[in-house]
């Protein structure tokens, strides 16, 4: 191959992996609502039991850097909020529960309502802005439903 | 949580710094395998693959590159908001090493577009891992454990 044509492919590589990368941060964080299955604590082997209005549930592995700063962040969001439970779950010894819950990624966190259903799911880490944002509106439809 | 293991926690910019490195000279390795000098790029290559190995047996912290960001570039730096466990670029230098043993392995029989191809893919991992901090741990280890290529069972998961 010529120098020349070389550095025309050398140059496609780099913006390929430069719109993979635009891509893929623009997918990072983003709350996507889902109507889901409904989880128990039992599902998910967890020694703490659920949050009365939500449970924010964030499953990582051993070898996810950005893992421990997003269990900060929903802990710092869930003890804010009386009611909203925050838990890990530690897929390395799981493969059974990434498949069941079709985990492509860490961190992912759902977003769970009062009575376990899935309500929301997050790939990457969240913004803590848009998980507030979204538990508002779980909240508050949980009192509509109360005064009705 | 499982955070540091024996290894001292790093700053999580000197693996970016490396990978930037990394990058560049493997669209290096590419460019050769394009443009017909094979040796020169299979030596590249093994080169590159040797550090991987450091990286991955010794350690994202302990990186030829890693300290040079050490020595040189951090001091320039304000501190970092917080340090990170190394287990996952070390991780991510142990599947830059297998792929580009891949790609040596291809130069050595003689196929010098499967070396460029591998050396490719390497670089693509590398160029966002600099650019847009993505964490090959992240998601590569998360599948390898799907597959159950990696990770163990039977343990209990769910923490507070």
């Amino acid at each position: 191959m010529e120098p020349f044509t070389a550095l025309v492919v050398i140059l496609a590589l780099v913006l390929s992996a430069t719109a993979l990368g635009l891509v893929w941060r623009a997918q990072q964080g983003r709350i996507a609502p889902v109507a889901g299955d409904v989880i128990t604590p039992t599902d998910v082997a967890s020694e703490v039991p659920f949050g009365r209005d939500a449970t924010l549930l964030l499953f990582s592995t051993e070898l996810c850097a950005r893992c421990p700063g997003t269990s900060r962040l929903l802990a710092g969001v869930a003890g804010s909020r009386p009611g909203v439970a925050h838990l890990n779950v530690d897929l390395t010894h799981r493969a059974d529960l990434a498949n069941r819950y079709g985990v492509m990624q860490t961190p992912t966190t759902l977003i769970l309502d009062g009575t376990g259903r899935v309500r929301a799911r997050i790939g990457g880490v969240p913004h803590r802005a848009g998980i507030a944002r979204h538990l508002d509106d779980l909240t508050g439809s949980s009192h509509v439903r109360l005064a009705s | 949580m499982s955070a540091s293991r024996a290894r001292p926690r790093i700053d999580p910019r000197g693996p970016r710094f490396v990978a930037a490195i990394t990058a560049v000279l493997l669209l290096v390795v590419v460019f050769l395998a394009l443009t017909g000098a094979a040796v020169a790029a299979l030596v590249l290559l093994t080169a590159l693959a040797a550090l991987f190995a450091w990286g991955a047996f010794a350690g994202a912290g302990r990186h030829p590159f890693g300290l040079l960001f050490k020595r040189f570039v951090r001091p320039r730096l304000a501190a970092p908001a917080e340090l990170e466990d190394p287990a996952p670029p070390t991780f991510a230098q142990g599947v830059g090493l297998f792929v580009s043993l891949v790609g040596v392995i291809l130069g050595l029989v003689g196929l010098s577009g499967g070396l460029a191809a591998a050396a490719a893919a390497a670089f693509i991992a590398a160029f966002l891992n600099a650019v847009f901090d993505y964490c090959l741990g992240c998601q590569l280890y998360l599948l390898l454990v799907r597959a159950g290529l990696l990770g163990r069972r039977g343990t209990p998961a769910g923490t507070a």
